[in-house]
């Protein structure tokens, strides 16, 4: 990824971290500055102690560390070191990569192309199985390990299930009830059964509910009480397929399998999903279409990147990066920017429909490009026709990526819609989101666009949009 | 009883008890959803519940009745380059970036009818809004827009050249100017075309317009203008009977004429030869902070001939016996720049009123109205050619040269900037200015200078110039791109 002012605009956590950057921006505050022409440039801030800041940044995708005690990430210094890359005012001398940027390289989780910790002596997957007397651990205690691991998943699986029982029961009560009114004291009574949730180890669940009262809130009043039988009714289903998987292994297909689990709460961690020799992996140019900020309520925020498959294969041709971050630290984004087009394999965690993924290998850093996409040729009708298929696969599917060729944004009131230029026999207009009424009202001038936006079942929002006035992005 | 169950079933049998509450309304599960009851009825309430929360996500949205007509702009003007819009955005995003950096954006647009991306409109909505005017047809609609809900309303269509059949439309400034140049071609014509529209105009655009009827005021406007001496507006109002008592040479209805005759006291001096000899008497209400912006208020509806006829005497003599009276020299430089009388500017600052940059500096921003651009810099000439090599190091100064100006500065002036080498150096040390002076600097800047300026940033401190150089780039590309007069 070659810097760029927008890159570090777009990590900044606030504006005042800018600000504060910006005053570091004097060759006097940086007693060194080097890079290795690989991709890593570091350096050391003079700050208010005696002893200056280093800072190192890895601009393959604009990960970087700073010795500095700042809450906020990046920090003034980190974000003062891209800014200084970007510029290209100050020469960045050519040197042997130091100790303290090998140290920092070894230790962090991202993707990149140096492999520092090559002849270290970290421990890594492979190792674990390769015989190395190191590695080698007692059988007995691996054996009890074992069996304690499998005795913890158990007992997680009875409570889970044992959850559920509660969580039939406070369904039940709503529908009593009656749902048209739920919304409205939606927030205390979702709080309550998330709890319930959260003891019952079921936290994807929980999430699920905790975060449903803001979902409904966002939607028009008139959709509420159908959009509360939606929601709860997929919460309904989550758990009875869960029950079903957990009475028979073979009832639902591996995909579907994998994604209920994972929707209650069985996370795959990273390293799993990179030793996991069946997960889906596909090699290709990646563009990048959407990004996305969420704060969740556990604040956490959500950070995802959407990719686009440049060349045509038989394999997914979206996938979504997710991280999460701790909102206390001012990140709000991936490092990815909207156009950076990146070289990488992915690898797709096991779903009916896989999207999300991680990155296994980087073979390029992101650079950004002004190339438009080849959209393949499909009107609204179509691209709405493959997220109901989608929909049969995987039932609870929240976000899906449309394609469209020919399509135009139109208003009725002060509500945006997506429709097709043309007259087709299925009339179809899909709602815009309305947070993007202003950035999106431009693009009602316009008689066609091709487009790719996120449908999450009530709005959709406008991802990328080529134009004849040039490409159009949210973020 | 034997009816199979789908959607349209649960959407009839189930979905209004899901929605009333089946404590009030059970479900039906004879009807057509036998299936779903095989266990208890709660279970079969929850699997209806499910299958019918399914059915609903199937159902494909609805498009509305009818859509609105969105209005067709025919924007003719050059965009700006996209290699400039992420700049632009970020500059304008900026909390600390100076007024005149957003002023120097906008009077460049509107000078070189380039027009912002179409798409940036809601990045820099505050700019749009507050500049609408000199952004072109796209930026007003949407300011409109943004404004006023009924705005779509409004006709877009007319072009950036006006005639006869569109004036009526265009942005006021660009109305009045169309007044004003033909009224140099056919005063009567252009009256009649005021007349016209008279009636729907607004008091700011009723005074803006009338202002360009000066330009060729004969005897012909006088029906019309005693027609205006029961408009609502006083400004219209006391601006009609100006332009009267100079058609009919009767100075006895110009109470502002009147005002400020009673503070001018008329005297005799010198030993061999008498000189008469003018001084202005504040009001003693008024304190010295107050006295600029008195002067200007008192003076700003006389002009220097009425003035002189009032006094008896010429032009150039009322000058030469008010010059031992400073205050009363910028109240003759203030009305000489009113009244467009360059000439007599000329003779004020040459010889008397040396600062007067910043004595008019500190009574407000000139409102240099209909003066065309060679005109307005020949005016800032005058002003600033008693500095010679040492231009004032004020910003209050400068802003108020550029703001009045809505333009660079004369390249005189800063030429003389760039070719002295302590100019900014002094202003960085003992002002200790900040990038807002660095901003205003790259904002006045005329164009053949600017990579001259910009050499002279390159050996400041990055924070220092970062906004200044980036507004420096986009002025340069806007001058790539638009059409120059």
């Amino acid at each position: 990824m070659a810097l760029s002012l927008e890159n570090v605009e777009a990590l900044a956590p606030d504006q005042p971290s800018l600000d504060a950057a910006r005053k570091l921006l004097k060759a006097g505050s940086w007693p060194a500055l080097a890079s290795n022409d690989a991709g890593l440039i570091w350096g050391e801030c003079q700050g208010s102690g005696s002893t200056p800041y280093r800072v190192v940044v890895s601009e393959i995708d604009a990960g970087y560390k700073c010795t500095c005690p700042s809450r906020k990430f990046p920090c003034k210094h980190s974000l003062a070191l891209m800014w200084l890359r970007a510029d290209g005012k100050l020469s960045f001398g050519v040197a042997a990569v130091p100790v303290w940027v090998n140290d920092w390289l070894s230790r962090r989780r991202g993707p990149t192309v140096a492999t520092p910790s090559e002849g270290g002596s970290k421990a890594s997957i492979e190792a674990a199985g390769s015989g190395d007397p190191e590695a080698k651990t007692d059988p007995k205690a691996e054996a009890r390990a074992a069996v304690a691991r499998e005795r913890n998943r158990q007992e997680r699986e009875d409570a889970i299930l044992a959850g559920f029982d509660d969580l039939d029961l406070w369904i039940s009560d709503q529908v009593d009830r009656g749902l048209a009114g739920f919304a409205a004291h939606s927030a205390q009574a979702c709080k309550l059964i998330a709890q319930r949730l959260v003891d019952a180890k079921s936290s994807g669940l929980a999430a699920r509910l905790e975060s449903l009262p803001s979902r409904l809130f966002s939607l028009p009043e008139a959709v509420r009480p159908t959009a509360t039988i939606q929601e709860l009714g997929q919460i309904r289903l989550l758990s009875a397929a869960y029950r079903r998987q957990s009475e028979d292994a073979e009832a639902l297909p591996a995909g579907l399998k994998a994604d209920v689990r994972q929707a209650i709460g069985w996370s795959i961690s990273r390293e799993a999903l990179l030793a996991d020799l069946n997960a889906l992996r596909v090699q290709a140019t990646w563009h990048v279409v959407a990004t996305l900020s969420e704060v969740q309520p556990d604040r956490l925020r959500r950070l995802e990147t959407w990719l686009w498959r440049e060349t045509e294969q038989d394999a997914p041709r979206f996938a979504v990066l997710i991280d999460f971050v701790p909102v206390a630290t001012g990140a709000a984004s991936s490092g990815y920017s909207v156009g950076d087009r990146v070289e990488a394999e992915l690898v797709f965690y096991p779903s009916a429909i896989p999207m999300r993924a991680q990155i296994a290998r980087s073979l390029s850093g992101a650079v950004a490009s002004d190339d438009g996409l080849e959209i393949p040729e499909q009107s609204l009708s179509d691209a709405y026709r493959s997220y109901e298929q989608a929909m049969q696969l995987l039932p609870w599917i929240d976000v899906f990526p449309l394609c469209i060729r020919g399509a135009r944004v139109r208003r009725h009131g002060t509500q945006l819609f997506v429709c097709d230029s043309t007259e087709t026999a299925e009339p179809l207009a899909l709602p815009l989101s309305p947070a993007q009424f202003s950035l999106a009202t431009p693009l009602l001038s316009l008689d066609t666009l091709d487009a790719i936006g996120l449908w999450n079942g009530y709005s959709l929002t406008l991802s990328w949009a080529q134009t004849e006035l040039g490409r159009w992005v949210s973020a | 009883m034997g009816e199979r169950m789908n959607a349209t079933t649960l959407k009839a049998q189930a979905l209004p008890a899901l929605l009333a509450g089946t404590n009030r309304q059970p479900i039906n599960f004879a009807i057509g959803l036998a299936e779903l009851e095989r266990g208890d009825t709660t279970t079969g309430t929850l699997n209806a519940l499910s299958l019918t929360a399914q059915a609903l996500r199937f159902e494909r949205p609805l498009p509305p009745a009818n859509f609105n007509t969105e209005p067709s702009i025919h924007d003719e003007r050059n965009i700006l380059p996209n290699r400039m819009r992420r700049t632009l955005i970020r500059i304008l995003k900026e909390k600390k970036t100076s007024d005149d950096l957003e002023l120097a954006l906008a009077w460049a647009f509107g000078r070189l009818k380039v027009r912002p991306h179409p798409f940036d409109l809601p990045r820099i909505d505050g700019f749009v809004r507050a500049y609408a005017e000199q952004l072109g047809l796209t930026a007003q609609h949407w300011a409109a827009q943004q404004n006023d809900s009924t705005a779509a309303q409004q006709n877009y269509f007319f072009a950036d050249a006006l005639d006869e059949t569109n004036w009526s439309q265009a942005p006021l400034a660009q109305r009045a100017r169309f007044i004003m140049d033909r009224r140099k071609e056919d005063a009567a014509a252009a009256r009649t075309l005021v007349e016209a529209n008279w009636a729907q105009e607004n008091a700011d655009a009723r005074v803006r317009v009338l202002t360009a009827l000066e330009t060729g005021l004969n005897s012909g406007d006088q029906t019309f203008l005693e027609g205006l001496a029961k408009d609502r507006a006083p400004r219209v109002r006391s601006l009609a009977q100006r332009f009267l008592a100079r058609i009919t040479g009767r100075d006895a209805d110009h109470p502002a004429l009147k005002a400020c005759m009673e503070r001018m006291h008329r005297s005799t001096s010198g030993l061999l030869k008498k000189r008469a000899t003018l001084t202005l008497e504040l009001p003693a209400t008024v304190k010295e902070h107050e006295a600029r912006l008195w002067i200007r208020n008192a003076f700003s509806e006389v002009s220097c001939s009425e003035l002189a006829l009032a006094l008896d005497m010429n032009e150039a003599a009322m000058i030469d016996a008010a010059e031992k009276d400073e205050k009363l020299m910028l109240a003759l430089a203030l009305m000489a720049t009113q009244d467009r009388r360059l000439d007599l500017l000329e003779q004020i600052v040459s010889s008397r009123l040396k600062d007067a940059w910043e004595q008019m500096s500190l009574c407000g921003v000139q409102d240099l109205g209909l003066m065309p651009t060679d005109e307005r810099l020949r005016w800032a000439e005058i002003l600033v050619r008693p500095y010679a090599g040492k231009p004032p190091a004020s910003y209050a100064a400068w802003s108020w040269l550029h703001r009045s100006l809505e333009a660079p500065v004369p390249e005189a002036l800063m030429e003389t900037v760039l070719r002295s080498s302590r100019w900014l150096a002094n202003l960085l040390d003992e002002k200790k200015a900040g990038p807002e002076w660095m901003e205003l600097l790259a904002a006045v800047c005329p164009s053949p200078l600017r990579d001259r300026l910009r050499n002279q940033f390159a050996s400041l401190d990055a924070p220092l110039t970062l906004t200044a150089l980036s507004l420096l780039d986009i002025l340069d590309s806007l001058e790539k791109v638009g059409h120059h007069e």
